[in-house]
């Protein structure tokens, strides 16, 4: 990353500031204002700001100003903005002095902090997840998915929710289109007539079956050489087959059971098993057998050299083929190596006296060399023979790049030449003899049955129109509708029915388009001022469960009750314990925590060797503890403190830990230490570094912004960040220290890096470290060797880590352990951010003076009753914040 | 009754999707664009970017000499007789980070998800066509193989099946009422939309109205595409004289089948001037393949991994010959067809082939395999790019001089500030 970058990253973390042009009528006017403040605004602001031509349309008028326009409370709140950010006046104009600046912020801050009402939500286009969610309630239709292609969308004050940043563009409209015509083409299909079937013969034969990782051809046989669980492994199936419609296929296929003398496994006497399973598609998958559809197995003979045929009908849906397993081999799971080796002393000594590198070798080569090894004697008395096999690679058997899969080599070489084996000879397909609706063709006839209602008899169609729009818009819009918009949707049906002579289904189909590319869908909370029950229960609804409302909180709505407290209490209740809020704590967490940056962030292999199964790992950790807090109303500072966390044995790396078993454990530490919540979990310490190293500076605004809730302003442009040097010849700290002796930068960086000190002993994965590492400069070769090595060594001990760090208030830090104290200590300082954090999430703007006081008395007033996150959450909902638009 | 049944025809038809048309009104009608198709009336430029995702072996893939004399590596040797239309660059790259990441970066420059090159093109050229742009490749390929991003960043989906394709190009009387009555009856969607946010504007802030500003150009700039996407789906299709095989080779085993119907297809939409922007994806997985009777020695995926021994390398430069083979084939067609208006498509197209691989063995994405073929340009010659010099070249002034060679006067790219049109003028 430049450095350029890396300013812009940090920038990026902090606050955003978006001018808003201001109509030029507006004037201030009514109570005066103190000297000091017209002064400064004469000298300073007026130059650009006054006449007809006032720039951005700002005019400062008057030596009035009137606390009674929202408006122009609205003005003063920029003015503030950026007056304290150093923003105004412009460089290049001549400055107010330190101390004239302050002046005029604090006395802004305090009027304003008095005067500002809560509120300001710009219209809130749906996001991507809460239109898929939309789409998915409206029309029953839990599988619908925005393609890849879809435009993301941009956060802004951390969240992707924001009604600024929530823009809409022409490519995003059609791509709006263009979903409205496939979910109507889903929902009311065009008319295609009675299908008829008209069977086929298709000759498969043994090669043309697809190969995957454990099946060979032999000649004209195709060989199944394993029985492991997942279709890539082990299956074979036809390349040029699928079903071309959803009906009755008979299925023959030949099949012979392969036995020799040479073979390792004993003699099976049971017949193999031939299992036939359904396959979506003709390409590549990695599907589990257990997750595929059975369709027959057969027993084939094992007494019998000459193959024998079988037959069978099965059921094909469109597009589906079909693939052919065998079910009980020996080699029949990922641990089967490690019995080979355990059962096989002779093979497993022979491995460890393969010295050579096996890479590049073919299968063959490996298993002619190995049986070398056996011919020319064995250790068998070598001491590794007798230890435990442990770990991925089996670490202790000589050669550390995959022994497993050398084992897996020589056995499928062995079974390939000798078996056992099930060998095809010969596949074909008739059909379809019939057809069947086939489950998606139920699933979407209840659809649009449900879409449709029942037609009464004697209706005419406007009518039944009328109610099918009613129904549907009174949905789709999330509130009660008009008369009036009812009759232009059912006029547009029947118009279309009319003039293109088409079914009532064709019709609707064009009014489903249109009420999805409607204001009215894409747009939530228009209304201006205090939120209607409809309004309120969408922000309820989208806020703990990413989703519109569903039908007993619109009910609630309907009959006018929602903003009851105790209403709004239990339906805030019952949406935290549905299964949707899941949602929020995904989203929410991904987006306050950084949990979704991960997967942008690929570490250093010389550091460690990072997979997906990390980061899974990561997030549930961080998901898990939230819900349990959530869950169990659990104080606040529990976010900071636990005591207990979630963790998996994938991270027995990161964390030291030793964890066994395949289930993610909940592990409880003493509180007070440095283990547990979220300043010491590794997916927000990975999320604040960037994978290669860590930088205080990144960490101090994080922190500042998401715990403290004190974000600072982006640095000044054309001012470079400072480059991390571990190499040892100077300490982070000196860095650091050289960085805040300018006067401008040390206004914001005497705050930021002394609190990013202090996290400096978690490495860029979230590991706990005491020296910053050195990488060794490892190229080739050598590099590759660490790269396969999964052990991250390509580092070595460098300067020790120096975490002292100091708050702005003096309070002075050694390590994490003491910051977590005094957020425990000072718990308001972060359940202000947070309350503050949610908020933005909930409402879609940014918190203004007004929202800063409710947001005082929510913290306040929680705190009282015993501090629990889950009351905290009723108590925003119940907020004046929460509200208003 | 006869009638009926015809103006019904557009109800009927399996969902088609409206998705290709669409795409080929994102074009912005620039006054440059038009100037551009005025300056070279008589002489369209075409684009196809070719990447193989499991790279070349680069020993092979480079000649050992510089300059005119060259003697052709073996890898490059099944498309020795097109030596005076090409080009050979060695030392190129984006000087990014290694690793699959890096494939994604292949034509779009050193940042990986921001808009590819080709993707400017087509804003240049899309509006003369029938669509700006298509994406191709055989099958499903991995997660991490994409080639074309749009501005926004966003990945294109690519077609991976020859029949898709094929109906893309050349689509059926059914489809094409289905699709017109779908374009028709869009604009009555639209209409209603205008007046149905104006009823929401009347009750909102001055903020909102903004918003809803950019509701309302949304709307009107889809109205004016859905009027362009009718005028052309009215206009004929071209008609093909090819013949798909009954099953769409799709499977990783026949996956150089599917690329040869690929290019075949591929010819044909550049002579029936469908676009005149093509991107090509060639997948690669662990199939075995068989390569003239012979099952190779491992998987090809594998083969890419060859750990430097002899054995897995000549397997693997089997298959690389065989893509380039195929390469071959599609730039015979283009030297020997010419469009309606009779230009010669090989001198009005430009090939970029190579990959985002350098070195497959250890995922190096330096000194990248880089063709560039046709297009009326200077070729004949091998060019060494010296990595010592003070500013070395880069892959992206490559892709410089070939947007300003399209007529998008941009003077950098993904970082890249200088063009390389001493190499091709």
């Amino acid at each position: 990353m430049t450095e350029q970058l890396k300013h812009q990253a940090l920038a990026a973390l902090t606050l955003t500031l978006i001018f808003v042009s201001i109509d030029s009528d507006r004037v201030f006017g009514a109570e005066s204002l103190p000297n000091h403040a017209s002064e400064f605004i004469r000298k300073n602001c007026q130059g650009c700001h006054s006449g007809d031509d006032a720039q951005a349309g700002v005019r400062f008028e008057s030596s009035h100003l009137n606390w009674q326009n929202a408006r122009a409370i609205h003005l003063w709140e920029r003015v503030y903005d950026v007056v304290s950010k150093h923003e105004m006046p412009p460089s290049e104009s001549p400055q107010p002095t330190i101390g004239q600046r302050e002046r005029m912020s604090q006395w802004l801050q305090s009027q304003l902090s008095h005067h500002a009402r809560p509120g300001g939500t710009t219209i809130r286009r749906l996001n991507r997840e809460e239109y898929e969610n939309s789409i998915r309630d409206l029309f029953d239709f839990p599988e619908f998915n925005a393609p890849d292609a879809f435009p993301a969308d941009d956060t802004r004050f951390g969240f992707d929710n924001i009604g600024e940043a929530l823009i809409l563009s022409p490519p995003l409209l059609a791509q709006y289109l263009e979903l409205a015509t496939q979910v109507a083409d889903t929902i009311l299909p065009p008319d295609n007539g009675d299908e008829v079937a008209v069977p086929k013969h298709y000759h498969i034969g043994a090669t043309g079956l697809a190969e995957s990782a454990w099946t060979t051809v032999e000649g004209d046989r195709f060989r199944l050489a394993s029985s492991k669980r997942d279709n890539a492994h082990t299956a074979g199936w036809p390349i040029r087959f699928s079903a071309p419609k959803s009906g009755v296929y008979r299925l023959t296929v030949d099949a012979v059971a392969l036995q020799t003398d040479e073979m390792f496994y004993p003699r099976q006497e049971a017949p193999f098993r031939l299992s036939i399973y359904a396959k979506k598609k003709t390409e590549q998958t990695y599907d589990a057998f257990a997750n595929l559809r059975k369709l027959k197995a057969f027993d084939v003979p094992v007494d019998q050299s000459s193959p024998h045929s079988f037959t069978c009908d099965v059921e094909l849906n469109r597009g589906e083929s079909f693939g052919l397993r065998w079910g009980n081999g020996p080699i029949d799971s990922n641990g089967f190596n490690r019995v080979r080796l355990k059962q096989d002393r002779k093979l497993h000594a022979a491995m460890l006296g393969i010295k050579r590198d096996p890479r590049g070798m073919t299968q063959s080569q490996y298993y002619e060399l190995t049986l070398g090894h056996m011919a020319n004697g064995l250790n068998l008395d070598d001491p590794r023979l007798d230890e435990e096999l442990e770990g991925r690679g089996f670490g202790g058997i000589g050669h550390k790049n995959g022994p497993q899969l050398m084992v897996n080599w020589f056995a499928h070489e062995e079974v390939r030449r000798y078996g056992p084996a099930l060998d095809i000879t010969e596949v074909s397909i008739e059909g379809p003899t019939r057809l069947i609706e086939d489950d998606e063709m139920r699933v979407q006839k209840k659809r649009t049955a449900t879409f449709l209602g029942k037609r009464p008899a004697n209706v005419s169609d406007r009518a039944y129109v009328k109610s099918v729009i009613g129904r549907f818009l009174q949905r789709a819009f999330r509130r009660s509708v008009s008369d009036l918009l009812v009759q232009k949707y059912t006029d547009l049906v029947l118009y279309e029915m009319q003039r293109r002579g088409a079914r009532v289904q064709d019709g609707l189909h064009v009014a489903i388009r249109r009420a999805l590319v409607s204001p009215n869908f894409l747009y939530r909370s228009p209304r201006d001022g205090r939120l209607d029950q409809f309004d309120l229960a969408s922000r309820l609804s989208y806020f703990l469960t990413s989703s519109p409302p569903d039908s007993e909180l619109f009910q609630h709505a309907a009959e006018g009750n929602l903003a009851v407290p105790d209403i709004l209490k239990s339906e805030t209740q019952r949406l935290l314990s549905s299964k949707r809020h899941g949602n929020f704590v995904s989203s929410f967490t991904g987006q306050w925590l950084g949990t979704r940056r991960l997967s942008d962030i690929m570490p250093d292999p010389r550091l460690f060797f990072y997979y997906q199964q990390h980061r899974i790992a990561q997030t549930n950790e961080v998901e898990m503890l939230f819900e349990e807090i959530l869950k169990e109303n659990l104080t606040v500072d529990t976010f900071i403190d636990p005591g207990f966390s979630y963790r998996h044995k994938v991270l027995n790396k990161i964390y030291g830990s030793e964890l066994e078993g395949d289930q993610t454990q909940r592990v409880e530490f003493k509180r007070g230490g440095r283990e547990g919540g979220i300043l010491s979990l590794s997916a927000v310490m990975m999320a604040t570094a960037n994978g290669v190293d860590t930088h205080p500076v990144q960490r101090g605004v994080w922190l500042l912004e998401n715990v403290f809730g004190r974000p600072t302003p982006g640095p000044p442009n054309n001012v470079p960040a400072i480059s991390v040097d571990t190499s040892g010849t100077t300490t982070m700290r000196t860095l650091v220290e050289k960085h805040r002796a300018d006067q401008s930068c040390a206004r914001c960086h005497d705050q930021i890096d002394p609190l990013g000190m202090v996290l400096e002993n978690f490495d860029p994965v979230g590991r706990w470290r005491k020296n910053y590492p050195i990488y060794i400069q490892a190229t080739g070769d050598a590099l590759k060797e660490e790269f396969y090595s999964s052990t991250g060594t390509g580092t070595k001990a460098g300067p020790v880590i120096d975490s002292v760090g100091v708050l702005s208030d003096g309070t002075k830090l050694n390590d994490v352990t003491d910051l977590k104290r005094y957020l425990v200590d000072n718990v308001e300082i972060f359940s202000r951010c947070l309350t503050g954090k949610l908020l933005v999430y909930a409402t879609g703007r940014p918190m203004n003076f007004g929202d800063r006081r409710v947001i005082d008395k929510i913290v306040s007033d929680v705190k009282e009753e015993g501090n629990g996150f889950r009351d905290l959450i009723i108590a925003i909902v119940q907020s004046e914040s929460f509200a208003v638009k | 009754m006869k009638q009926t049944g015809d103006r019904r025809a557009f109800l009927k038809g399996s969902s088609v999707s409206l998705a290709l048309p669409m795409l080929e009104t994102f074009a912005p009608s620039r006054a440059k664009a038009s100037m551009q198709a005025e300056e070279s009336i008589d002489r369209p430029k075409r684009l196809v970017c070719i990447g193989v995702y499991l790279g070349f072996y680069q020993r092979d893939f480079f000649p050992a000499t510089t300059g005119h004399q060259y003697e052709m590596p073996p890898t490059l040797r099944p498309i020795a007789g097109h030596r005076d239309t090409m080009s050979i660059f060695s030392g190129l790259d984006h000087r990014g980070r290694n690793g699959h990441e890096g494939w994604r970066a292949w034509i779009s420059g050193k940042a990986t998800g921001s808009v590819s090159f080709d993707q400017l093109v087509a804003d240049q050229l899309g509006d003369q066509t029938r669509y700006a742009s298509l994406q191709l490749t055989c099958g499903s390929p991995p997660g991490d193989a994409k080639l074309s991003f749009t501005k926004e960043g966003v990945a294109l989906p690519m077609i991976g099946r020859p029949s898709v394709f094929y109906k893309t190009l050349f689509r059926s009387g059914s489809d094409k009422d289905r699709i017109s009555y779908l374009l028709k009856t869009n604009r009555s969607v639209l209409d209603g939309l205008i007046e149905e946010a104006k009823t929401l504007e009347r009750s909102v802030t001055a903020d909102d109205r903004e918003k809803l500003n950019e509701y309302f150009s949304s709307v009107r700039d889809v109205e004016k595409k859905l009027q362009k996407q009718l005028l052309w789906v009215n206009k004929p299709t071209p008609r093909a004289d090819y013949t798909l095989p009954e099953f769409d080779p799709v499977a990783p085993d026949v996956a150089l089948e599917c690329e040869s119907i690929m290019y075949d297809l591929m010819a044909l939409a550049l002579k029936t001037d469908s676009t005149r922007v093509l991107t090509f994806l060639i997948p690669g997985w662990s199939q075995v393949f068989t390569i003239r009777d012979r099952r190779l020695s491992a998987g090809y995926h594998s083969l890419s991994h060859h750990g430097n021994e002899a054995a897995k390398i000549a397997d693997y430069n089997l298959v690389g010959m065989e893509h380039v083979r195929r390469l071959g084939a599609f730039l015979d067609k283009l030297r020997t067809s010419r469009d309606a208006d009779n230009n010669p498509l090989m001198d009005t197209t430009t090939v970029l082939y190579g990959s985002g691989m350098g070195d497959s063995n250890t995922h190096d994405n330096t000194n990248l395999p880089t063709l560039l073929l046709g297009g009326g340009l200077r070729h004949g010659q091998h060019h060494r790019i010296d990595k010592q010099a003070p500013t070395p070249r880069r892959l992206g002034d490559l892709y410089l001089s070939l947007l300003q060679h399209f007529g998008v006067r941009e003077d950098q790219f993904a970082g890249a500030t200088s063009n390389m049109n001493e190499y091709l003028l």
